[in-house]
């Protein structure tokens, strides 16, 4: 009647293993891909806006420089090859020929130097700190684009940041104009194999088949791809079932959906596609707060927590413990190492008790005042995490209130007022330390950016672990830098990467020519294709 | 025993509506006695069906509680809420009624025109601005779910005191030198209350509503052991491990029906063109 986790799971993971096998066969072309949204950010352009809510559906319209192959590897999508000085200093792409905007305009290295100096530097968030030592973009000819930068950048860092802050986006609709209000940024322009077509604010987004797409081959194979927004799981998931809905991206439905659709043979339920976006649920924990000022008591909270039975429990096993700040998928960089917080609960309260804080009887709470917990809304990992929070540290006598709020309220709540002792969140890992995680961690961001610092760590120690890594030429050495930065990170446990999980698609089976590289729900879609129904 | 207590026990709903009742006090009573921890604790693995493990009577829900312990310790959150709220609603709107009723002209223009403020907006919508504002601990929640519902008791006083200030006992004490104050609550408000206190238990109930409604959108307290917040968090495993919302909304069912008989059986008693010749 009720099948335990383990079946589930094991169902799962088989219907997983036999999905690639299916997907052999004959590209056709035709058909609607409609895909399933839980949200939208009301911005299309992936240049000015760095977010899978926003590749998920811009990356289709508008393409990026570089993107990775089945390998992880760059790949040029409208750069066809590059070249890197000795120094760092200088990096030449040469562009593709014969690629036409969607208006019909040619592109143009024009448009690399403005989307970069304009967009990427000024405006994308990440975008700013990684290009924050670009100094010029050099057009000697209509097809080539020399990147110059006043300090080191590392080949690799920058062809990995591509993917996701390397989106093109035409000169000649932005120059001169507001970018930030452009039309063009909810009506986008592109190159892609897929030309806008209608946006719905609340409803839905409509791009159809580009029929001069520069790969040719009758690619793309879709006539029309429509994004609807679904915010409700239960819905979403009978969308799903209905057949209206071929396709849920990065965990857009209830766990326990998931696990009750993998073992139905019509979908097949993977994190096979998202490698390149893992992501960790993490604790963050406000220094400003006198008692987690001190890094025993940090360390005390992060033993209390038993984050084997919360993955098995709670987010049915698709998920694993976190080991550090770079999550185990990014070979480049990831040194295997164990968990570094086991569970152990006597370890913990003697922590606490050695750290001046002992009950005042027995079974009381040790703190005065209870830690304030604001749960970051973004569904059931980070709302759940919350609530074990709560329940484990009662265990060892501290006592948590959770404060729950909305979306805006949770951001400025914890980001602008640091108005929290605790919160949930989800750290997204992107190809590169250097690209969104090293900003957890350095002081310097401005006050209010999400995402960031905001917890009043401040190690002189870490911020030149980080400016070191991120200007290394030499990628031994550069790993070897990222070590250090990890083992700060899990030492001074400003943030504790509790679980790294790569979020969970959800898909029917007829979908073709899918999730067939590392971040396949943020790319091109163009070989995708629908087998008849 | 007094006509009116007879009257009520002769009411079938009266009855049922007092033995649901008493039902949800013992549970509230003895949620300590019957289940010492914290209800929002982790007891056991989540998702632990009804009679699967004898130790967890109604089973596990999505984060691991014991749903028999919320339930308990979850009557005593709804009765204090219900009743709290009840009495802000009632007496907020007693006497804003009593002063518009009993004074009309541009008192009672005035008065109503800030009811009618209220009014216009629905309650749930000013609730949810309410708990917006000013945060949703528990307190919060239950003055804002009174503040809501004064209108209604507020309009019903106003009818009934407009239509008792011009009777002859009144006139009579209005002659003998009562003051104002003496003339609403003494001579009025007695014969205007019967009405008032049926509608009373209407309010309760829909006070329980509220926050369930609340704790259903995760806006109510999170801290708290409240029916609505098991529902809540229920919803998502809606499709396989139903019994996590169905028990709490059971247990709302109940209580809410208990309150609506009573009220039932107190509109019998108290109505005087129900009462037995």
């Amino acid at each position: 009647m009720h099948p335990t986790r383990r079946q589930v799971l094991v169902a799962g993971s088989a219907l997983a293993a036999g999905g690639p096998a299916m997907a052999q066969g004959q590209p056709q072309r035709g058909g609607t891909l409609t895909v399933q949204l839980t949200s939208e950010q009301r911005v299309l352009n992936p240049a000015i806006q760095a977010s899978t809510g926003v590749y998920v559906m811009a990356s289709k319209i508008v393409e990026p420089l570089v993107d990775l192959d089945a390998q992880g590897e760059p790949v040029g999508v409208l750069a066809e090859r590059w070249e890197g000085s000795a120094d760092g200093l200088t990096h030449t792409f040469h562009l593709r020929r014969g690629v036409t905007w969607h208006d019909g305009k040619p592109f143009i290295a024009k448009d690399v130097q403005f989307s970069a100096m304009e967009c990427w530097k000024k405006i994308l968030n990440y975008g700013t700190t990684l290009y924050q030592f670009l100094e010029a973009v050099q057009t000697p000819d209509d097809h080539t684009a020399v990147f110059r930068f006043s300090k080191p950048m590392p080949q690799g860092l920058l062809l990995r940041a591509l993917p996701d802050l390397g989106h093109v986006i035409p000169a000649h609709v932005y120059e001169g104009t507001d970018i930030r209000t452009n039309p063009a940024n909810t009506a986008p322009v592109g190159t892609g194999p897929f030309v806008f077509k209608e946006y719905q604010r609340g409803q839905y987004l409509i791009a159809e088949r580009n029929p001069n797409y520069w790969r040719g081959n009758g690619q793309p194979y879709l006539d029309r791809i429509v994004w609807r927004f679904i915010s409700d799981r239960a819905a979403a998931s009978a969308a799903l079932e209905s057949g209206q809905v071929q396709f849920s991206p990065y965990s857009g439905l209830a766990l326990s959906d998931i696990a009750r659709l993998s073992k139905d043979a019509r979908y097949t339920v993977s994190t096979r596609g998202n490698e390149g976006n893992t992501a960790h649920t993490v604790m963050e924990m406000n220094l400003r707060r006198a008692e987690l000022a001190k890094v025993e008591v940090r360390r005390a909270l992060c033993h209390a927590l038993d984050l084997g039975f919360f993955i098995e429990n709670f987010l049915y096993g698709y998920a694993k413990l976190g080991t550090g700040p770079i999550p185990s998928s990014s070979a480049p960089f990831y040194v295997p190492r164990p968990a570094p917080y086991p569970f152990d609960k006597a370890k913990a309260e003697r922590m606490l008790d050695d750290a001046g804080y002992k009950r005042p009887s027995r079974g009381a709470m040790r703190f005065v005042q209870p830690l304030k917990l604001l749960p970051a809304p973004w569904g059931e990992y980070t709302i759940n995490f919350a609530t074990f929070i709560q329940q484990s540290l009662r265990e060892i006598g501290v006592r948590v209130e959770i404060e729950a709020r909305d979306a805006p309220g949770f951001l400025t709540g914890v980001y602008r007022d640091h108005n929290f002792d605790l919160t949930t969140g989800w750290h997204q890992y992107r190809n590169d330390p250097a690209v969104s995680t090293t900003v957890w961690f350095r002081t310097g961001s401005p006050v209010g950016a999400p995402w960031t610092n905001q917890y009043g760590y401040n190690s002189p120690a870490m911020d030149r672990a980080i400016d070191v890594a991120a200007t290394e030429l030499d990628a031994t050495k550069r790993k070897a830098d990222y070590q250090d930065f990890v083992k700060l990170a899990v030492d001074d446990v400003p943030v504790h990467c509790a679980v790294e999980h790569a979020f969970i698609s959800v898909y029917a089976k007829r979908l073709m020519g899918s999730h067939n590289t590392p971040r396949w729900s943020s790319s091109s879609w163009h070989d995708a294709w629908l087998a008849p129904a | 025993m007094s006509p009116a207590l007879r009257a009520f026990l002769r009411s079938p709903a009266g009855i049922l509506g007092v033995a649901l009742l008493v039902l949800v006090l013992v549970a509230a009573a003895s949620a300590d006695w019957f289940f010492p921890r914290d209800p929002l604790s982790l007891a056991g693995r989540p998702l632990q069906w009804p009679g699967q493990n004898p130790r967890l009577l109604l089973g596990t829900d999505n984060l691991g509680r014991d749903i028999a312990g919320f339930i308990c310790h979850g009557a005593r959150v709804s009765l204090l809420i219900g009743l709290v709220a009840t009495v802000v609603a009632v007496g907020l709107g007693t006497l804003v009624g009593a002063i518009a009723g009993f004074y009309g002209g541009w008192v009672d223009d005035a008065l109503m025109r800030v009811t009618e403020a209220f009014q216009t907006v629905p309650n749930f919508i000013l609730l949810l601005v309410l708990v917006a504002v000013f945060g949703s601990e528990l307190e919060v929640i239950t003055i804002a779910i009174g503040l809501v519902g004064w209108t209604a008791p507020c309009r019903l006083v106003r009818a009934e005191f407009m239509s008792l200030r011009t009777r002859e006992y009144v006139l009579a004490a209005r002659g003998l030198g009562v003051r104002d104050a003496g003339l609403i609550f003494r001579e009025i408000l007695p014969n205007a209350l019967p009405p008032v206190i049926v509608y009373a238990s209407v309010v309760m109930a829909v006070a329980i509503l509220m926050e369930s409604a609340l704790a259903f959108l995760g806006l109510s307290d999170p801290n708290i052991a409240s029916w609505g917040n098991m529902i809540g968090a229920g919803r998502s495993v809606l499709r396989t491990e139903w019994y996590v919302s169905a028990i709490p909304g059971v247990a709302i069912l109940v209580t809410v029906l208990a309150f609506s008989l009573v009220g039932q059986g107190l509109n019998d008693a108290l109505n005087p063109r129900l009462q037995a010749v």
